[in-house]
């Protein structure tokens, strides 16, 4: 025997939900009103109409108003609607008929129907509950949570898929490994809140200079990639610099306007390539752009790889040397031109190779100045200059002996410089007051925001600037009235045409009187002959170095040259 | 024109309602020898294109709008076969014009996708709001029937229209290739569309349903089924059940044509209040044994296999006319446009053919009248549903 029909009906309004129907309500509400051959059907709380089939809405918002009578019949315009009323948890579902009352069978069917769809929505609910959470946490396990970007993960897992693919005409996948310039230094100057703000306001530049087709995440820290597809070369770099651009404006994090820079390293992939490989390269092409300064891209070349193994074996080659103490100050005398009396050393450094012997700066600085290394280097050789100085200050008439000591712009921007300098004048016993710490004028000028707080923390300490190679034009001068410097270095390259050169010696003379006119004490680098210490003099430079008065020397022969001096001096002043 | 293709000339002065028709194989030629048929008193408010997907339709809908006057709204589709005075017709091209004072019109369109049509219902319905309201109105609606679920259309429309707008139709064809079907809307030519034309009329407007299948099989649970396709039925693969019921010949047991002629007669019905509903089946997922269907099976259902013969569709027929002239309220029709389910018309064969229109112009005494033969028809008169198949839907004007 034929089972009932409207058994068969409710089975099919159990059947009908579905997690992936966004409309499901709706259909429902179709289904409900169809099963009974019912023009009306709508579902409704207090606050009006959720869903309502058959009726304009203004006479579906009349059934809502009699809702609480739930009247059997509602006269409408085109006739008589008979109503059916069942509860939907919160909410009514009211369905109507012109025509027919409902029966008794099809009044039960609308109960079992509204019930039948409050579990339904319930256990949807539950469902994308669920499915909420588990995207939820993929996401998260895929984004980065600060700026919500595709972290590692996400970010090779697409660039895989993109070098999988058959690149379209002459499209070619391009990857953009883009670092944020001196990031630390604005985290440990500023605050890591003031890092994140910085992080987020790069990651909405980075967005808004894409494609929307392209792909831009974040690897780590201050590192951001850009996955995109260009035709040409021209084309990635133009994106590069418009990011470079983008980045560069400044923003204001706590009332501080923050200025910083990018630089972006280009490689161009090829399909089957491995992702990390291609990422390896951007990453090699970055390391190249920031060694051409702060904002700059540069495209990877095969030829930089080499390099950067290099550079790699060197820095492990450094950190090596300075654990194991080959790193060595070596101390170049200063002289004052008018007695030819001693004023100081300059302290160098220097490597005392375990098997290649002792290495001049060149072959190893520039290297350590392309990373951290470098600040270790500083920060050693200052710490035996610092040693050695206070010692041969307490030889007899040599109290006033100066020490200069290079820092690199790494080291400048070392987040905790000061503290670490006073260090090293503490255990040294060294007056903060003979130490001058040569810095170059583009590392004085280049930032000079972020310069001037930690040279305000250097003057607190009592310490003195020198600015060394000065040279390249008198425009930063300006910019010395604002530190406390006290000496200013004339490059040696100036001082090597001074005498074939009559332009040099006006520049010269003009740098010179101007430092005098803002109370500086001027030294002349790279002094190698007579004419040379001549000339500088009556230019109305103080102090002179070079070949002429003495090579840089290691502590031992330094020691000597020293005693002799004071010795001739003790002589000369008996006789 | 030949004689037996002629105009028809059932006229009242306020509504009136022409058909023209040509089965000549060019486009231009075939257009202008149906729009000679179309002359009628005034100038027509709608003209309903039903053509054979062989014309170029783009340059038919061009040629309606440079042949007929401004403010002649235009809409259309293909077929699967057309209906004209002279009968069932194959490879033609058919207008059905209505004009007169006491008619309004107004035209509208929605476009769908692959995943449905209800939206595009909607948007096509919306041209009710552009019509000057009379007292009889309904919404005249061609879909694409190739297209989602085809009782979305009459939801989506219905959403518009509500209860006091009745609403008749069907989906266009493509002579059973079932691959591809155009709507026309003025001289646009669409596909995976709904196109829509208000009518209202100062007189009333009659609409009939009857498909005069019968259950042949017990009743069957629909166990497995979604959307369009139906998976299994008492927990079985729908086309088995289907298959060792019917025990057809050979060929439709594996070849797609075979099976998708067999199936146009063996539609599948869906236990409803008070009522079976047919759901035309429109090819065999042979691998997976399932069933395909133009609208849903619903899950949960209680279904039947049916069938029917040349008797069985004739009785439907003339009920469907009678319930359309019914609807009228004793006013004498001025013209009829059928939407015949293709299926129904594989019952007959080419002798017998005619019977169907050939009832019908006699039961209406010769009023002029157009149809085509659909993949689904548009009916809703009562209820909130009102998608059919395997049905002949009449909508009669007085």
């Amino acid at each position: 025997m034929e089972t009932s029909w409207s058994l068969h009906l409710l089975s099919e309004i159990l059947s009908a939900f579905s997690t992936d129907d966004p409309d499901n309500l709706r259909n429902a509400v179709n289904r409900v009103t169809e099963a009974v051959d019912a023009e009306v059907g709508a579902i409704f709380d207090r606050d009006g109409i959720t869903c309502c089939i058959g009726l304009s809405p203004r006479e579906g918002a009349r059934l809502v108003e009699l809702a609480d009578a739930r009247p059997a019949e509602v006269q409408i315009r085109s006739g008589t609607l008979h109503t059916c009323w069942a509860t939907i948890g919160k909410e009514q579902l009211v369905v109507g008929r012109l025509g027919d009352p409902f029966d008794v069978e099809e009044r039960s069917l609308l109960r079992a129907m509204a019930r039948s769809i409050e579990l339904s929505i319930g256990l949807l609910r539950a469902i994308s509950a669920e499915r909420h959470a588990r995207d939820e946490a993929h996401h998260d396990a895929t984004h980065d949570a600060l700026t919500g970007l595709p972290n590692r993960r996400l970010v090779l897992e697409g660039l895989n898929q993109a070098l999988a693919r058959e690149p379209q005409g002459q499209m070619q996948q391009v990857v953009l490994f883009i670092d944020i310039d001196r990031f630390k230094i604005v985290n440990d100057a500023h605050g890591h809140a003031a890092g994140d703000q910085l992080l987020i306001n790069v990651a909405r530049m980075l967005r808004e200079s894409v494609r929307e087709s392209d792909l831009v995440g974040r690897l780590s820290g201050d590192e951001f990639i850009v996955i995109s597809q260009t035709a040409t070369v021209g084309a990635a770099t133009d994106l590069a610099q418009r990011i470079i651009e983008a980045i560069r404006r400044p923003i204001v994090v706590a009332g501080t306007e923050l200025s910083h820079s990018a630089s972006i390293g280009i490689a161009f992939g090829e399909t089957g390539q491995e992702a990390h490989a291609l990422l390896e390269n951007a990453d090699i092409a970055m390391y190249q752009a920031k060694s051409r300064g702060r904002g700059h891209w540069a495209i990877f070349q095969e030829s930089m790889r080499a390099e950067a193994r290099e550079r790699l074996y060197l820095e492990g080659e450094l950190r090596h040397a300075i654990e194991n103490g080959e790193i060595e100050s070596f101390y170049q005398p200063i002289y004052r031109l008018s007695d030819r009396s001693l004023v100081g050393f300059e302290a160098l450094a220097r490597w005392r190779h375990r098997q290649l012997g002792l290495l001049p700066p060149s072959a190893f600085i520039p290297q350590a100045e392309a990373s951290e290394v470098i600040v270790h280097i500083d920060l050693e050789v200052l710490n035996q200059a610092a040693g050695a100085m206070a010692r041969w200050q307490r030889i007899d008439g040599l109290a006033d002996l100066r020490l200069s000591s290079n820092l690199s712009a790494r080291t400048l921007n070392e987040a905790r410089l000061q503290q670490r300098i006073a260090g090293i004048l503490d255990s040294s016993e060294l007056a903060p007051g003979s130490l001058y710490l040569e810095i170059t004028e583009t590392m004085l000028v280049d930032d000079i925001q972020s310069t001037t707080a930690t040279i305000n923390g250097l003057r607190d300490l009592g310490v003195r600037l020198a600015i060394d190679d000065f040279g390249t034009g008198y425009s930063s001068l300006l910019y010395l009235k604002r530190f406390p410097v006290g000496v200013l270095k004339i490059d040696h390259s100036f001082v090597d045409g001074l005498v074939t050169n009559p332009e040099d010696e006006m520049i010269a003379g003009a740098i010179i009187s101007l430092a005098k006119a803002l109370g500086l004490e001027v030294v002349a680098e790279g002094v190698e002959t007579e004419d040379q210490r001549r000339i500088v003099a009556r230019l109305g430079s103080d102090f002179g170095q070079g070949y002429l008065f003495g090579r840089p020397q290691g502590q031992k022969e330094t020691l000597r040259l020293i005693e002799d001096y004071a010795s001739s001096r003790r002589h000369h002043s008996h006789a | 024109m030949s004689e037996s293709m002629g105009s028809s000339t059932t006229d009242s002065p306020r509504r009136w309602v022409r058909v023209g028709s040509s089965t000549l194989p060019d486009s231009q030629a075939a257009l202008a020898e149906a729009l000679q048929g179309i002359a009628g008193p005034t100038q027509p408010k709608l003209v309903v294109l039903l053509a054979s997907p062989h014309y170029d339709l783009a340059a038919v809908a061009a040629g309606l709008r440079d042949g007929l006057p401004d403010g002649t709204a235009v809409i259309g589709c293909t077929t699967s076969g057309e209906i004209a005075d002279a009968g069932s017709l194959r490879q033609s091209l058919v207008l059905w014009a209505l004009g007169g004072e006491g008619i309004s019109v107004a035209t509208g369109m929605g476009q769908g996708d692959g995943q449905g049509l209800r939206q595009a219902a909607t948007q096509a319905a919306y041209c009710l709001e552009r019509l000057p309201q009379r007292e009889h109105t309904v919404l005249l609606l061609l879909a694409d029937g190739l297209c989602g679920d085809q009782m979305d259309v009459v939801r989506g429309a219905y959403d518009v229209a509500s209860l006091d707008v009745p609403l008749v139709g069907g989906c266009a064809g493509d002579d059973l290739a079932m691959k591809r079907t155009s709507q026309i809307l003025g001289d646009r030519v669409l596909t995976q569309a709904v196109v829509a034309a208000a009518i209202s009329s100062e007189a009333p407007l009659g609409i009939g349903v009857s498909h005069g299948w019968k259950t042949a099989s017990p009743p069957m649970l629909v166990t497995g089924s979604k959307g369009n396709v139906l998976a299994s039925l008492d927990d079985r693969p729908a086309l088995d059940v289907y298959l060792e019921f019917f025990d057809p010949p050979e060929p439709v047991r594996h070849d797609a044509a075979a099976f998708a002629a067999f199936a146009a007669c063996h539609p599948i019905g869906v236990r409803r209040r008070d009522k079976i509903e047919m759901r035309h089946v429109s090819g065999a997922d042979f691998l997976n044994r399932q069933l395909l269907t133009v609208a849903e099976v619903p899950q949960g259902g209680l279904a039947f296999l049916t069938e029917g013969d040349v008797d069985s569709v004739l009785e439907a027929a003339e009920e469907s006319f009678k319930l359309a002239i019914g609807g009228l309220e004793g006013a004498p029709p001025v013209g009829l446009l059928l939407f015949d389910c293709v299926s129904r018309r594989s019952i007959f064969d080419a002798s017998n053919l005619h019977e169907e229109t050939d009832l019908i112009a006699a039961t209406s005494g010769g009023v002029p009248m157009a149809g085509f033969y659909t993949y689904g028809e548009i009916a809703r008169t009562k209820g909130a549903g009102g998608f059919h198949n395997q049905t002949l839907v009449t909508l009669a004007i007085s």
